[in-house]
């Protein structure tokens, strides 16, 4: 066999894992986890007789999904009900593809890479597919007849365009920091500059994760879906196996969304400290990228069960009139850093410093504040 | 002038004749086409009787213009059970497990109120230990019916953990009502004249253990949603009352303390023991969703207290006063009211001398501060609607009865 | 000064990360969750659970009957000569509509006897039944005999 045809089986076997592996972890562990991990927040056991510690709870949610009657609406738009959760989910898994999960690997003689396709204009795909899973909410919130549904669908339309800005705004700082779109290749820069980018780009971190939270439409940003306002909004006239796709479609962008940001800013699968703790390279990439990657999704679970919900056209507010702006100077900045050392990135490593002492001492200043009012208030 | 009988009944009949033909031939509905493409009207939406956004069977007729409403109709009626007539048919101590279903979440405090009302009436004198005991058990509830406030406000905005926490210390005061009277919601816990029963010999280490607790978790609550932005963005600003409008639609309780007004019935009419209590009624300044959340919190601080100074002034001595074993009261109209968390809770009792009231009404404080919502929502989007009905904190059994 | 306050307050996030506190704090308390059907919380002496009745201390008297509020207490008795030619009262009727009861102790409340003769300090309360007809009229036989480990309970200790 030559190594064309190995390769392109290989990279059948691949998508295929994604397309297979991925929503059974969606379905399996993170909404296990949600919910178990929401409840022991809010004081409670989550889920815990299905199987043993209630593991197989999301065997028994997709079996109940499955076999739910699938209702249509009677004057619902068919083909547009149909594709709605369709739309939501391709994009999602499809930008999947992108995501370099370690270097390679050697199976039996046969060397891979740990990454679908190495796209050179990486992040500028991502963008352009996340932007058309806001499709699959509008035709579900139009195509179900209620005109509940389409507020919801309308409203979450809105907040993903709107927050798409800010995102590929935090991103063009990381692209100026790397000098490549590639995400093998920004992973690659982290690991020749011994700079992870997190340190010179705190803020873009910070935009990119909130913007994040908000294209996947999870609380604080989750109006078009909040229950108790709409109730669920555009996915109310879903139910049986569409509805799990919905399901799946938001958090398999919840996985995007973080796995992203670790590749970006958190190394991908390099391990922490590699100068001070060598021993640590000895736990596989993989490992490393998976438990960043859950310790993003943890904190999507810790956000939810947290926060109140914003208002929508204080959303708006927030995302056109701070996020944005804040956005724009943060590209500024880390541009001025990049220039002032393009060689070894000092330039780059000073704005790391002044952000991290900056933010220690806000910290410092804040709960020293707090702690006076309350000597004072006493 | 005066008219004749035949010109009565003549008019009578042309008016039933009228509205016959309107019923039959109804006039034909005129829907103008709208003129240019972007003509907005108005979208009438219905906040039904179920939804999620729970505090009961409450239908809401909205008039939106995009998502600012125009108007807020309540349409009440879903619950009710005809407490009022039940009354007239029961003696006065059978009607006293009927008042616990009214405002389910708060119990002690109707049958307060109703057994003060014929107390009044009867003229009979409460021993001191039943009123250190009737102030516990209301304080008590006040605390339980505010963190049931608390929890479903909260999940209404969205901040789903607060309700957990909520629940968790109301379980512990379930349990002592539970210890108490036997019952956890539905306590019939008061009889006329006094107490149906003493306290067991742990409820009152067991009481004070929990008080001396309590503000840490308030503490807890706090620290989620005072200071939060998110928290502070959808309720600051949010259905402003002034307070003189407070007075002039007549609300009561946290709704018009938040406005500033300082009128609390245990200050202003005070009723058992209060008046030798040190207690402060919190009050608001802006009279907006946040002063009224403000309030509410301060007011579960002020009651731990309460029930702390209650529990110390505990002296062994009678729970019920002379009652006869009939109860006739003499033929007068009797009013009385207590602060139930809720605000104003009163009866008016109409008797005749017999063993069953003649009329007794009641004065529900939900039903009272409903009235304004439509006030309150005017002007707002729909999301703040949710906020709102929390806010004037109703319970779909008062209003409705 | 203030207002330096109030920005500090606004770029730390700091009520944000409190908050955040709260809820990682509660991650690792102790949890309060009782798991039910395995384990049960007691309840306490004065619940009022299911009502049991006593025949031979009733003494027929129907004051439970007249203070029901819902009027679910159906009685009928007539007189019979015992052997000491004496005229007592002989239950033959004591219905009880479970659906409709309200637990309000009323009726254990006007009972003369002492002990009671119908109390519902039983500390039962998982009263669900498959069929509706189970639960429509309890006659005197199921009344008496549901539960035979069960004692009247009297209030006695002060506070």
């Amino acid at each position: 066999m030559s190594p064309a045809t190995l390769q392109t089986i290989l990279t059948a076997v691949k998508i295929l894992l994604i397309v297979m592996v991925v929503p059974a972890i969606v379905g399996f562990v993170i909404v296990y986890a949600e919910r178990r991990i929401m409840g022991f927040m809010q004081g409670r056991l989550g889920p815990n007789r299905v199987g043993p510690q209630g593991l197989l709870q999301g065997l028994a949610d997709l079996v109940k999904l499955v076999t739910k009657e699938d209702l249509t609406p009677t004057r619902a738009e068919k083909v547009s009900h149909f594709l709605g959760p369709v739309l939501s989910v391709i994009p999602a898994l499809t930008a999947l593809a992108l995501i370099p999960v370690g270097e390679s690997i050697r199976i039996g003689g046969v060397e891979t890479s740990l990454y679908v396709a190495d796209v050179n204009v990486g992040l500028l795909f991502l963008l352009g597919i996340t932007s058309i899973g806001v499709y699959g909410i509008i035709l579900g919130g139009w195509a179900s007849n209620n005109k509940f549904s389409l507020l919801g669908g309308l409203r979450s339309a809105a907040q993903l365009v709107s927050y798409e800005v800010p995102m590929g705004l935090s991103i063009v700082a990381v692209l100026l920091m790397s000098r490549s779109l590639s995400l093998v290749e920004i992973v690659r820069v982290q690991d020749r500059l011994h700079l992870w980018f997190i340190f010179p780009g705190l803020l873009s971190f910070f935009l990119y994760f909130v913007s994040g939270v908000a294209e996947t439409n999870r609380n604080p940003f989750d109006l078009p879906e909040a229950e108790s306002e709409l109730v669920s909004g555009f996915n109310t006239e879903y139910s049986g196996i569409k509805f799990a796709f919905y399901f799946l479609g938001e958090y398999t962008a919840m996985i995007v969304v973080s796995s992203v940001a670790v590749t970006l800013f958190f190394g991908g699968w390099l391990a922490p400290f590699p100068h001070l703790l060598p021993g640590l390279r000895i736990v596989p990439g993989i490992v490393w990228f998976l438990i960043k990657v859950g310790f993003f999704i943890f904190c999507y679970i810790w956000f939810r069960s947290t926060f109140p919900r914003y208002r929508f056209d204080q959303l708006m507010n927030l995302g056109w009139k701070w996020l944005i702006p804040l956005s724009l100077v943060n590209i500024m900045v880390v541009a001025g850093c990049v220039l002032a050392d393009t060689r070894h990135g000092r330039g780059l490593r000073g704005l790391g410093w002044v952000y991290t002492g900056f933010f220690i001492l806000l910290f410092a200043l804040s709960r020293l504040r707090r702690r006076l009012a309350a000597a004072e208030a006493r | 002038m005066s008219r004749t009988p035949e010109q009565d009944e003549a008019d009578y009949f042309a008016a039933r004749a009228k509205a016959a033909a309107a019923l039959h031939n109804p006039p034909a509905r005129t829907v103008e086409a709208p003129k240019t493409l972007f003509d907005v009207t108005e979208m009438e939406l219905n906040f039904g009787p179920q939804h999620p956004s729970t505090h009961g069977v409450l239908r809401i007729i909205l008039k939106v213009d995009g998502e600012k409403i125009v108007d807020a109709i309540p349409d009440v009626g879903y619950l009710h059970r005809g407490t009022e007539k039940l009354f007239e048919t029961e003696t006065y101590p059978m009607a006293i497990p009927h008042t616990d279903r009214m405002d389910y979440v708060a119990a002690a405090t109707s049958n307060h109120a109703y057994c003060l009302t014929v107390e009044k009436l009867l003229g009979v004198e409460i021993p001191r230990r039943a009123q250190l005991i009737r102030v516990i058990l209301d304080e008590l509830q006040r605390i339980s019916s505010h963190l049931v406030w608390l929890g479903t406000s909260g999940i209404d905005l969205g901040a789903v953990t607060p309700f957990w926490y909520c629940f968790r210390e109301r379980e512990q005061i379930l349990d002592f009502f539970e210890e108490y009277c036997g019952a956890r919601l539905t306590l019939n816990c008061m009889r006329i004249g006094g107490l149906p029963f003493d306290l067991t010999p742990r409820w009152a280490e067991a009481v004070r253990a929990f008080i001396d607790d309590f503000p840490k978790k308030i503490d807890d609550y706090e620290t989620l949603l005072t200071d939060n932005r998110i928290w502070k963005k959808r309720t600051v600003g949010v259905g402003v009352i002034s307070a003189e409008e407070c007075v002039e639609w007549g609300l009561t309780g946290p709704v018009i303390r938040g406005s500033g007004v300082e009128w609390d019935l245990r200050r202003a009419q005070p009723y058992e023991c209060y008046d030798e209590l040190d207690f402060t009624v919190p009050t608001g300044k802006n009279g907006d969703t946040y002063d009224r959340y403000l309030v509410r919190i301060e007011e579960m601080r002020q009651s731990a207290k309460i029930i702390r100074q209650c529990l110390d002034r505990l002296e062994p001595g009678e729970i019920k006063g002379k009652v006869p074993r009939v109860i006739k009261p003499i033929a007068e109209e009797v009013y009385a009211s207590v602060e139930s968390p809720k605000g104003e809770i009163g009866f008016y009792l109409v008797s005749n001398g017999t063993n069953k009231p003649y009329r007794l009404h009641v004065r529900p404080p939900s039903f009272i501060n409903l009235q304004a919502l439509p006030r309150l929502a005017r002007g707002h989007l729909v999301s703040d609607l949710v906020a709102l009905i929390g806010t004037v904190d109703i319970v779909l059994g008062e209003v409705d009865r | 000064m203030t207002l330096l306050k109030k920005w500090l307050d606004k770029l730390s996030l700091l009520d944000l990360f409190d908050g955040l506190g709260v809820t990682g704090r509660h991650l690792m308390t102790k949890k309060t969750t009782i798991q039910y059907p395995e384990e049960k919380k007691e309840p306490s002496d004065r619940f009022r659970g299911m009502f049991r009745l006593d025949e031979e201390r009733c003494i027929k008297c129907t004051l439970c009957a007249i203070e029901c509020p819902i009027n679910i207490i159906y009685i009928d008795w007539h007189n019979e000569k015992n052997e000491a030619n004496k005229s007592v009262k002989v239950l033959d009727r004591f219905d009880v509509d479970l659906k409709r009861c309200m637990f309000c102790q009323l009726c254990e409340e006007a009972c003369p006897t002492v002990p009671k003769s119908i109390w519902l300090t039983t500390k039962t309360y998982e009263l669900a039944t498959y069929e509706r007809n189970e639960a429509l009229y309890l006659d005197i036989d199921k009344l008496t005999e549901w539960d035979e480990n069960v004692k009247p309970f009297t209030i006695t200790e002060q506070g």
